[in-house]
């Protein structure tokens, strides 16, 4: 059981050479192939998916598909088997693994990815000009035909980068997960216009999740200073975005102005927090930065010195509106500006990663007498990272704060802090693209996922007539979850999805120092 | 750039220092060191001049280790005074004291052991900015050291403990220090390895780099240094030019086995 578990979860063989840069590859190859399954369920499940997205789930039935919709469906059958089916072989059967294989395959499946594209798109501009009959026959309105087309399509696209230019992919991965990921991201609010705003929501929430958890990377991943305390930093930006505002105290200034000023005070409590307590180490840090946690919400609920509002919150955050650009009519505004900051944040995380401050990060976690001998400032450079992973923190927090509208101390729990930790453990500490990889999948798992457990058992339970499957409440199971799955991770992959090259070392290397061979070159 | 090919840090510091302190380069003037309640040094007097080697023997828990972390900054002492060229260095930290010009390999090493043997070297650099003086270094260590060329792009966790000391010290010479701390390069090595490190020791130092050496070795350390300090729980109990401390009965006795 657990090597078949291990050997879904690596792509590559236990042993033997390790290829570099494979896992971004399946990945990629992995989500094009979700991508298609997506666009091929969607026309039957596209009630019980529309249900799921925000619309009233009484009664979900599963219709198949009438139309030209139906010529889509066996193109995509016969393409799925070729790009779905094919590389999932390729990862499971040991025997499929030879390279001569992958060659003329990748051909087949590129050949396959393009027809299906053009075929896709052929389609449904046939149907989008002769208007005669909706694609897949008579459905209800708010569903997805727009999206699932759209979906489908990029699957294909993606299908196509991966296979065709599979060399590419493996050597550069960080590259081809950008442009892989990024106009998707980009064209996502096109993508779902059918949507109701409640998909947005939530890949706004995505994107904050995502900055909080690139930001605790630093302190955790980079640094190595254990931070539980995390969404302290989060309630911080998100009241300060609250407090300058709203009518509370009858402030009222622009969001931009506020995602730097809730940067801004955050950071400096990060540094507050940091300079008497960054002697201390490993647990003891984290008991500090645990009781800073829970003392922030307490500060809010206890309304202190008038500013936070008490239990309540500060409710009636402004939300901007520059012309056209009104922030509070569409969340898709908020998604572009979140998408904007989330990829200036990336970029610039990746160059302090290599600059001279992230080597010495690096160095203060592997030796911190060694580091201070060569000349860093072991002080400074620590706390450095607790203000720059708190300055992004209070980012997102201001993002937060004129997204919902609407603060209270209860959004900024202990389980935030361990949601955000979850992130960077499950993506992999200290990887960056890990850390996005993680947000992705912790937020399709909040957002998505654990909403629609109980929808799913109900369907099920009535397909295969057993009535305890109804009864079941998932969501009051949400942490059984959380910690099921990181208690796999542990197991099966300890340094994350996508590990960082520190944590691969360390858990590659099972005998540290003196090789026999070594020693003997040597003498 | 000085004349032994390592760039000069801190200049400053050494041309404004009086006349009456030229020359040397450490002095410690009666120091004591508390770890906790425990007195680890007490009135420690040392000095060390420029271009010297000077060797600091003894037996375990003498205080040799904590001698050398003091100079370094590592721990500062509870009175008495640490001068490095001519200057106190009171309330520096180690990172400046680094930076003055005090090059430290650390005992056991302690390298980085997941960054690759070039990684470790740049990272001795670390407190420099001047690149064509960094790469002058840098294939200085590689000349004195053959072999951590070959293992550039090695992880420094995976090399033998020779090797290890070799990128120690090597990593200790990137910062181009004026004064090299060395605690204790010939543990664990093999007898041939001992030799060889202690061949490039006297070949660092004739390039006009003074040497302060911990030697569990005292006869190798008093032979390769010119002065001597014996330190004896926490005090230093003799002291004097190396020829005059292997004559003696009692080093005789206590250190060299004879």
């Amino acid at each position: 059981m657990r090597e078949l578990l291990v050997s879904l979860l690596r792509s590559e063989p236990a042993q033997g050479q390790r290829t570099k840069g494979t896992s971004v590859f399946w990945i990629l190859s992995g989500t094009a192939s979700g991508l298609l399954l997506m666009g091929w369920l969607l026309p039957w499940f596209v009630n019980a998916y529309s249900a799921g997205v925000g619309y009233s789930a009484q009664d979900v039935t599963v219709s198949p598909p009438t139309g030209v919709g139906t010529v889509l469906i066996y193109i995509l059958a016969v393409t799925m088997v070729v790009l779905v089916v094919s590389p999932l072989a390729e990862v499971l059967v040991p025997r499929l693994r030879g390279r001569r294989f992958g060659r003329t395959a990748d051909r087949i499946r590129l050949i396959a990815a393009l027809a299906g594209l053009a075929l896709t798109a052929v389609i449904w501009l046939l149907v989008s000009v002769i208007q005669e009959e909706p694609l897949f026959g008579s459905m209800g309105p708010g569903t997805f035909t727009d999206s699932a087309v759209w979906l489908t399509m990029y699957g294909y696209a993606l299908a196509a980068l991966v296979y065709g230019a599979r060399p590419w992919v493996v050597g550069r991965q960080t590259l081809a997960f950008g442009v892989a990921v990024l106009p998707f991201g980009l064209f996502l609010p096109l993508m779902f216009h059918q949507a109701p705003d409640f998909l947005l929501w939530a890949a706004g929430s995505l994107a904050i999740y995502m900055l909080l958890a690139l930001g605790l990377n630093v302190v955790v991943g980079f640094a190595g200073l254990l931070d539980l305390g995390y969404a302290a930093f989060f309630a911080i930006g998100a009241y300060a975005c609250a407090s300058f505002a709203s009518p509370i105290h009858s402030i009222h200034l622009p969001l931009w102005v506020l995602i730097f000023v809730g940067a801004a005070i955050a950071s400096t409590f990060g540094a507050i927090l940091g300079a008497p307590t960054l002697r201390l180490r490993g647990d003891y840090l984290a008991i500090v930065t645990l009781g800073f946690g829970e003392i922030i919400p307490d500060l809010a609920t206890n309304n202190v010195f008038n500013l936070t509002g008490g239990p309540n919150g500060i409710s009636g955050i402004d939300q901007p509106k520059w012309g056209f650009l009104d922030f509070g009519a569409s969340p898709r505004w908020y998604y572009w500006s979140l998408l904007l900051v989330s990829i200036a944040v990336v970029v610039l995380f990746r160059n302090i990663e290599r600059s001279r401050v992230g080597r010495a990060w690096v160095a203060l976690r592997e030796d911190e007498v060694a580091a201070a001998s060569t000349g860093i400032n072991t002080t400074t450079t620590k706390l450095l990272a607790f203000a720059i992973g708190a300055s992004v923190s209070g980012l997102a927090g201001a993002f937060y704060g004129s997204l919902v509208s609407i603060v209270s101390p209860d959004d900024f729990s202990f389980s935030v802090s361990i949601a955000v930790l979850s992130i960077i453990v499950l993506g992999g500490i200290g990887n960056i693209v890990g850390v996005i990889l993680g947000s992705f999948i912790l937020t399709f798992v909040i957002f998505w996922v654990l909403p629609n457990m109980n929808q799913w058992s109900t369907t099920l339970s009535q397909t295969v007539h057993v009535p305890a499957l109804a009864n079941i409440d998932f969501t009051s199971y949400t942490y059984i979850i959380y910690g099921i799955a990181l208690i796999l991770m542990m197991l099966l992959r300890p340094g994350g999805l996508l590990p960082s090259r520190a944590r691969r070392i360390e858990l590659e290397s099972t005998v540290e120092g003196e090789s026999l061979a070594a020693v003997q070159g040597v003498a | 750039m000085s004349t032994n090919g390592l760039s000069a840090n801190g200049e400053q510091l050494s041309a404004s220092a009086p006349g009456a302190d030229a020359g040397k380069v450490i002095e410690l003037r009666e120091i004591d060191v508390f770890y906790g309640r425990v007195n680890a040094l007490s009135k420690v007097s040392l000095e060390v001049r420029q271009g010297e080697i000077v060797a600091l023997i003894g037996s375990n828990g003498a205080g040799k280790t904590t001698t050398l972390r003091t100079i370094s900054g590592l721990i500062s002492p509870r009175s008495g005074e640490v001068r490095l060229f001519g200057n106190s260095v009171r309330g520096l930290g180690a990172e400046h004291i680094a930076r003055l010009g005090v090059g430290h390999a650390p005992e056991g090493r302690r390298l980085f052991s997941r960054m690759t043997v070039r990684e470790n070297l740049d990272m001795g650099a670390y407190s420099r900015n001047d690149r064509t003086g960094i790469r002058t270094d840098l294939e200085r260590v590689f000349t004195l050291f053959p072999r951590l060329r070959e293992r550039a792009s090695q992880l420094a966790g995976s090399l033998s403990g020779g090797e290890q000391q070799m990128v120690a010290i090597g990593r200790a010479l990137m910062s181009a220090p004026k004064v090299l701390l060395l605690d204790e390069p010939s543990l664990g090595l093999a007898p041939i390895l001992v030799d060889a490190i202690f061949e490039v020791i006297r070949e660092i130092n004739s390039k006009g780099t003074t040497i302060l050496l911990i030697e569990q070795n005292a006869l190798l350390a008093l032979k390769t240094a010119s002065r001597g300090y014996v330190l004896e729980t926490g005090s230093v109990a003799l002291s004097g030019p190396s020829a005059e401390l292997i004559a003696s009965p009692d080093i005789q006795r206590a250190y060299l086995g004879m």
